[in-house]
């Protein structure tokens, strides 16, 4: 027999001691922290004297010799810790961040094992270009040279605007404001990212609604909630650690925890009721709860007449919705609507949790509007438990979406006008007519680009159907899967006409495959996020610096590096890079923050110096969990991770925003009120035909301390000197107000006072420099002015399309949008009996987006190993499928014949007539295998059929945004 | 001296997978050895629960029982340990164990398996601690380090709880007296012939 | 077959799983539909599944694993360390005292008219051949199949676990190779003398007299007396068994076997292995210790004639009918 050592006995006994329960009293500080355990299931249950808690010590390195750096998880936007054990410059080991405020050392599958991303079995290793169909190595500088001639050859004949510049998620702040900087200089509008399909509709529709397009809350603030909705958020798949929060806020306060969906996700399992619903009705279903809200008196009749315009039109449209018109449509039954609907309203604060389920659709942005609209009607935005809380799907797609990768916005939401851009090349100090010049013409400059769901529409309409000089030429795509944009097949013909496809990515993806491209094809090796240092935004606004863990392994190079390399080839790196230090050939991240900081002043930026996240995330122990507010050390009084607006200059030390709108803190303290961004009144036509003007500021209502006790316009040096407050103007602050506008400085405003004084002097006497207005239940001026149910393009219930039909043909965004006449030609066509399972599709916990990176990375992949299609066991039965085995599947715009081959997995989480695959898989193509197309020993381990070979035509009116959810198929056993 | 256990609330579980990578990336534990993994119960259906198993170091192990050639040694803080050494692969570790834990690489040609693995609660095996042999045979010792096993300390919901056996009972009892509800310490009865009354 | 008691109860956990889903159906009827306090418990489970294993689903492809736990697991570590050993002591040292005693009181059956000093052939060279294959490979088989109950208990403490853990290894190694050897005598011996083995009238006059093991009496036989039938089809039985058992336990988890079979397939292999084991000691001692003139048989393939009167009379008699065509099987005097 084994003997055990006598050392490891005594050294176990050390362990014990320090775990176990000792002297009486359990330390559960040490004891949590070395023992993963719930701080929150002991804090929650607080039978432990919170007297016995001693401060954590400063851990130190697990492996002797080991340097410890922090970064952030780059799969969701929760923003869970990494911590990386590095020795001689490998990492070695990852340790649990047990000081994260936001994710306490957890993680999910995709985070516990990020280390393999940069262990890089798969990893692109060096550029490559296609010669002759052949995969070729090549040097950095060749890459860059032939890329530089090609894009400037392109421009010269089709003009900057067939450039179209395809950005990431996954970039760091700083990478993506360079980026949307670069398109900029470039001179086109035509730059993307990963929010064009998963929350552009949000970002619309809730900015529309109160100011600002993100989530009001946070992540731990669900804590707080009593009654939480899920409307097309699976959060246990998609954001595993923000259900630590969730499940935890749910056992304490015996919330009401409901789960809209088409599908019993994992966290249905979890919630106290499952609602299960048509793909497509959201806007129906809210409209369901609102009758019964209105119907009954539960709605909050003094937030709506403070602090909400338009609500009547709302109570009118409800009206319509009769419980059975409500059930025809959605399939809901009226007890079951009336009972989440005086949950909803009446056990608060509520919140409403919603992801692509809601965003992805034809009616993308009315959903989101009607989801506002529902918290507003019941009260509940701004306060702690409340809110809108959108969970966004990567490390940064808030940051990247903040900073302008965007193709309507500059960087933080400065629109496309005049005006913003002066403001940005005063902060670029960069010529406007130089920038002006750098378009095809001056009116491109402010028209907004072609959305990334129609970058293949762009480069296959004929050129007249395309509002630009030229079709798409070339897509330079850094970071974002092929695979996550729906109509596969029309992009892949797509690709094999582009002059030059430019894929810049730690995986070639499925760029690289989809076509049958011989040429003009280059593959840049970039690092991963862990191999950058920068800051990150997470859903709930705040901004995490990363380290570096590594150095980039191979011959990757950091994004920023790359910009400066095609920067300086193209000829205006001294332009770009004024103000920044190039160290080598790679930007200071810290110094392109400072720029960031020194132009964001309308999203509250402008607070965020690297000095201070740095500071957070050194002491991220002092911040207290449930609040997120450093109870001590240099940063007592901030919010972690300063979510914005953190208004004003760094100096100017606000503690960041934690919840949006909220009126029972100063805004000094991080309060706020809703943005009156659409006119401080406005004309209605009533009935009669008589015309009266109703105010858009809000009603008696204002933030703690504000000094003016009502709705008020946003703040420029004119409305100061209507209040005799521009006294408080520095001198130093004055001459920079006078020097942005000499002709007219009283029209400068909050938004682009570079000295920050305006939104000092402003927060100094308790007002918001954006103003107090009135949230928007009738967002006048978007398509819908109120939502309005429009069956999907391709529906299973052709014969309420007469009722409930899209919306018109219309130009948008350069191209057609043909819905109308595709849904038209569907129903008559009887497409859905041909095809007459609902499509529709969702994300698994293992993978991430378009999939390259997680399904390359072993420990994920041996996970999942097939694409799959969910099928119902009577839809599965009526087809002689079993589950587990393959299944042919196809959706009605797929060339005829064509199939995709997948696992059937036979389960009763869709109901009848419902199927539902994961997006993540590619590398399988109608049933052809792809992987001999890679680059030899880069191709991911595991290779699926992809979701968007089947998904269809169908696209938001305001954002573009796809329409992934709510399609057609059809299926038979292999 | 601790009495080590796992406990798997599974109203937390969300089948997240954590605990699966976690154990990967800490023990570079290759394709095919699951030493943990998560199983869904009642799919699809409301009262669906996910439950994140590994080794349970069950007390009076089976496993240790009908090993032909008793690889098997309980540790001070009762977590079962084997010898990769004296293993010879039979399998009837597997045959016993009621919660599959025991993982084969397959070698050479049929059924034949390679030598046991499994989860060693992060405590490696008879090599002398964070010894480049443990570490190559069993994965990393975190234990020896004062650390507890890495699937329970990543654990997206706090739901895998591991530890002194008292002290996680006690913390399982508190959140189920707490929320009102809880559907038992998975494999308790199984492992450690006892519940956690509540 | 307490194992079989136990699958029946697999079957029946099974049922009562079925039963089970088709009883929370109900319970989730729209009316309330709450998963929390609905959620499936584990008690609720081993009590409906009265020891079967609790499953689910996986995403790995080894759907073994979805069995979450399986108490069964304990049935047959009882059976291993336990019954098994009982069985396998009893049986074998049982029959090793039960032929010494036999030995003791009966001694060994003479050749009562001596030998003649003529030969006959009793088994050919291939038949020889077959034989001391299958018998080579039993007796390894047996040897480090044995040592996997009682290796540890006997060798352990003498070798020490390093050595023992080699020896076991390649003892292990050594019982699956050695299979197929035992797999092909097996089948061989089978095709070669099953047209003898056919029970006939003979046979029951033979056992009606007890065979002449006892006393002094000579009951006709052919080639094979019935007791040599019955031991025909005992090892073609007992052989069928450990060969399929054994191929199940060497390709474990193949074309869809689960656990249950699996540890079915070990408590089929033990416990006949050990009955078989403790038959051939039978039949080793009589074909060595326990008969003049028997292991010549297979020794050198022939048999003295008065030997084989004695036992085998009527075989005499046909094979010198028969010698009347056939030259070359006629007796022949010993050189």
């Amino acid at each position: 027999m084994l003997i055990k050592r006598q050392e490891r006995q005594t050294r176990r006994s050390n362990l014990a001691a320090a775990i176990g329960n000792q002297n009486g009293g359990l330390d559960r500080r040490s004891f949590l922290r070395k023992s993963g355990l719930a701080a929150g299931g002991l804090a929650a249950v607080g039978a432990l004297p919170l007297a016995t808690v001693r401060k954590a010590e400063a851990a130190g390195p697990a492996v002797a010799g080991a340097t410890i750096r922090k970064n952030i998880c780059t799969h969701c936007s929760v923003g869970c810790t990494v911590i990386g054990e590095v020795s001689n410059g490998v990492w070695v080991g990852q340790e649990p961040g047990w000081e994260s405020p936001i994710s306490r050392g957890s993680h999910c599958a995709k985070g516990a094992a990020t280390r393999e991303l940069v262990h890089g079995d798969r990893r692109l290793r060096y550029p490559m270009k296609l010669v002759n169909g052949q995969w070729t190595r090549i040097s950095w500088e060749v890459a860059i040279n032939e890329i530089g001639d090609k894009m400037n050859a392109i421009r010269a004949k089709s003009g900057a605007e067939s450039v179209y510049w395809l950005g990431s998620a996954k970039f760091t702040n700083e990478g993506s404001y360079l980026f949307r900087k670069f398109a900029a200089y470039w001179g086109t509008n035509s730059c993307d990212h990963q929010a064009r399909i998963c929350h552009s509709t949000t970002v619309a529709g809730v900015a529309n609604t109160w100011g600002y397009g993100a989530m009001t809350n946070s992540y731990t603030d669900i804590r707080n909630s009593k009654t939480i909705i899920f409307m097309g958020s699976n959060a246990a798949e998609a954001h595993p650690v923000s259900l630590q929060h969730i499940l935890e806020g749910k056992e304490l306060n015996r919330a009401n925890v409901f789960v809209i969906e088409p599908r019993f996700t994992r966290t249905a399992a979890h919630a106290t009721e499952h609602v299960r619903i048509r793909s497509g009705t959201d806007i129906p279903v809210i409209y369901g709860l609102l009758h019964h809200i209105f119907k009954n008196g539960w709605e909050d009749k003094d937030f709506i007449r403070q602090r909400v315009y338009g609500m009547d039109d709302i109570r009118k449209e409800a009206e319509k919705w009769t419980p059975e018109e409500v059930e025809r449509v959605t399939g809901v039954p009226e007890a079951q609507m009336k009972r989440v609907a005086e949950k909803f309203a009446k056990e608060k604060p509520s919140t409403l949790i919603w992801c692509m389920g809601a965003t992805q659709h034809t009616v993308g942005t009315a959903n989101v509007r009607a989801f506002c609209i529902l918290c507003l009607a019941t009260g509940n935005v701004g306060a702690p438990g409340t809110g809108a809380n959108i969970f966004r799907g990567h490390t940064n797609v808030q940051g990247a979406t903040d900073l302008g990768v965007d193709v309507v916005t500059l960087p933080l939401y400065y629109g496309l006008v005049e005006g913003a851009w002066r403001h940005w090349s005063r902060v670029w100090e960069t010529d406007f007519e130089w920038l002006k010049s750098r378009f095809d013409t001056p009116q491109m400059m402010n028209t907004p680009g072609i959305p990334s769901t129609r970058w293949h529409d762009a480069t296959l309409l004929a050129k007249n159907d395309v509002a630009q000089k030229d079709n798409v030429k070339a897509m330079i795509v850094f970071g974002h899967g092929g695979n996550t944009v729906t109509r596969m097949p029309h992009a892949a013909e797509a690709i094999n006409k582009l002059d030059l496809l430019v894929v810049a990515d730690p995986h070639p993806t499925t760029w690289a495959v989809l076509g049958e491209r011989k040429e003009n094809t280059y593959l840049l090796p970039v690092a991963t996020s862990y191999e950058t240092s920068g800051s990150r935004t997470s859903s709930n606004r705040a901004i995490q610096w990363g380290e570096q863990i590594v150095k980039p392994i191979f011959e990757s190079k950091d994004d920023l590096e790359i910009f400066y390399l095609l920067a300086k080839k193209l000829g205006f790196e001294d332009k770009f890079f004024k103000n920044i230090k190039v160290n080598g050939n790679l930007p200071v991240a810290e110094d392109v923050l400072r720029e960031i900081n020194r132009g964001g002043f309308s999203t509250g930026y402008c607070g965020q110096s690297p000095e201070r996240l740095k500071s957070h995330m050194a002491h991220q122990a002092d911040f207290d969990m449930k609040t997120q507010r450093a109870t001590t050390g240099p940063n007592k009084g901030d919010y972690y991770g300063l979510p914005w607006p953190c208004w004003g200059t760094p100096a100017f030390k606000h503690p960041g925003t934690p919840l949006l709108y909220n009126t029972n803190l100063s805004i000094k303290e991080g309060g706020g009120t809703f943005r009156p961004r659409f006119g401080v009144e406005r004309e209605e036509t009533l009935p009669d035909g008589t015309k009266r003007k109703v105010s858009l500021l809000a009603d008696g209502v204002y933030s703690k301390d504000s000094e003016i006790k009502d709705g008020y316009p946003e703040f420029t040096l004119g409305v100061l000197k209507k209040l005799g407050w521009d006294k408080d103007l520095t001198a130093e602050e004055m001459a920079v107000i006078q020097k942005i506008n000499p002709t007219t400085p009283d029209a400068v405003s909050w938004a682009i006072d570079l000295s920050g004084g305006i939104q000092r002097v402003a927060i100094e006497h308790g007002c918001t420099p954006y103003g107090n207005g009135k949230a928007r239940a009738n967002a006048f001026g978007l398509p819908d002015a109120i939502p309005v149910h429009r069956e999907p393009i391709y529906t299973p219930r052709p014969e309420l399309v007469a009722k409930y039909p899209t919306l018109p043909d219309a130009k948008q965004f350069r191209v057609p949008n043909i819905g109308f006449t595709v849904q038209k030609a569907a129903v008559e066509k009887g497409i859905a009996k041909q095809f007459p399972l609902i499509c529709t599709s969702g994300r698994l916990v293992e993978y991430e987006g378009g999939g390259e990176e997680t399904r390359s990375n072993k420990w994920l992949a041996e996970l999942q190993q097939d694409s799959f299609i969910e099928i119902n066991p009577a839809d599965a039965a009526e087809r002689g499928i079993r589950d587990g085995s393959w299944c042919l599947v196809y959706g009605p715009e797929m060339p005829s014949g064509k199939v995709c081959r997948v696992k059937a997995l036979v389960t009763e989480r869709v109901g009848k007539g419902v199927t539902w695959m994961p997006f993540h898989f590619a590398g399988w193509f109608m049933n052809v295998d792809q992987r001999d197309k890679y680059p030899k020993g880069t191709d991911p381990v595991v290779l699926g059929e992809s979701v968007n070979t089947i998904t269809t035509y169908g696209y938001d009116p305001v954002t573009g945004m796809q329409e992934p959810k709510a399609t057609l198929c059809q299926i038979r056993a292999a | 001296m601790a009495r080590m256990k796992f406990l798997c609330d599974a109203d937390r579980c969300i089948e997240c997978n954590a605990c699966v990578t976690a154990c990967k990336n800490e023990h570079e534990v290759p394709w095919g050895i699951n030493r943990r993994r998560v199983v869904t119960l009642n799919d699809g259906k409301p009262g669906e629960r996910s439950v994140s198993m590994a080794c349970m170091h069950c007390t009076d192990a089976p496993c240790a029982a009908v090993c032909p050639t008793n690889v098997f040694y309980t540790t001070a803080d009762a977590i079962v340990l084997h010898s990769k050494d004296l293993c010879i692969g039979c399998g009837y570790c597997f045959y016993a164990c009621p919660f599959g834990a025991p993982q084969y690489p397959k070698v050479g040609n049929f059924g034949s398996r390679g030598k046991m693995d499994k989860c060693t609660f992060c405590a490696g095996g008879p090599e002398a601690d964070n010894s480049k042999e443990e570490y190559e045979k069993y994965g990393a010792n975190r234990l020896a380090e004062g650390k507890l096993p890495l699937c329970a300390e990543m654990c997206s919901t706090k739901s895998l709880l591991a530890g002194d056996g008292d002290v996680i009972a006690q913390i399982y009892k508190e959140r189920v007296s707490k929320r009102g509800y809880g559907s038992g310490a998975w494999g308790w009865q199984t492992a450690y012939r006892e519940n956690i009354a509540i | 077959m307490a194992k079989l008691i136990a699958q029946l109860r697999f079957i029946a956990g099974a049922l009562a799983l079925a039963v089970l889903v088709a009883v929370a159906a109900p319970t989730s009827a729209p009316a309330q539909v709450n998963p929390t306090t609905s959620a499936v418990k584990e008690q609720q489970l081993l009590n409906a599944l009265q020891g079967g294993a609790i499953s689910g689903r996986v995403s790995i492809p080894d759907q073994k694993s979805g069995n979450l736990i399986q108490p069964g697991g304990r049935d047959w570590r009882q059976f291993h360390e336990v019954t098994l050993v009982w069985i396998g002591a009893i049986a074998i040292l049982g029959m090793v005292a039960l032929l010494a005693i036999f030995y003791f009181w009966r001694g060994p059956v003479r050749i009562e008219a001596g030998r003649s000093g003529r030969t006959m052939l009793r088994f050919n060279g291939f038949e020889r051949f077959v034989h001391w294959l299958t018998a080579t490979c039993f007796i390894v088989l047996g040897l480090t199949g044995l040592n996997i109950t009682f290796g540890k208990r006997l060798l352990l403490p003498v070798m020490g676990p390093e050595a023992f853990a080699t020896w076991s290894e390649y003892a292990k190694l050594v019982h699956n190779y050695l299979s197929f050897g035992f797999t092909i005598g097996v089948i061989l011996m089978f095709l070669m003398w099953i047209s003898v083995n056919f029970p006939n009238a003979t046979d029951a006059e033979w056992i009606k007299r007890g065979g002449g093991i006892v006393g002094k009496d000579h009951p006709p036989a052919s080639k094979f007396n019935a007791g040599q039938k019955l031991l025909y089809w005992l090892v073609m039985l007992g052989a069928t068994a450990m060969i399929v058992s054994g191929y199940m336990l060497m390709f474990p988890f193949y074309g869809g076997m689960t656990l249950a079979n699996i540890e079915l397939a070990t408590v089929f292999h033990g416990v006949v292995a050990m009955l078989f084991v403790a038959m051939i000691l039978a039949h080793i001692y009589l074909g060595t210790l326990g008969m003049e003139g028997a292991f010549e048989a297979m020794g050198e393939g022939t048999v003295d004639v008065n030997w084989a009167k004695q036992h085998h009379s009527l075989w005499v008699e046909e094979e010198m009918n028969r010698g009347a065509s056939d030259p070359k099987a006629m007796a022949r005097p010993a050189e």
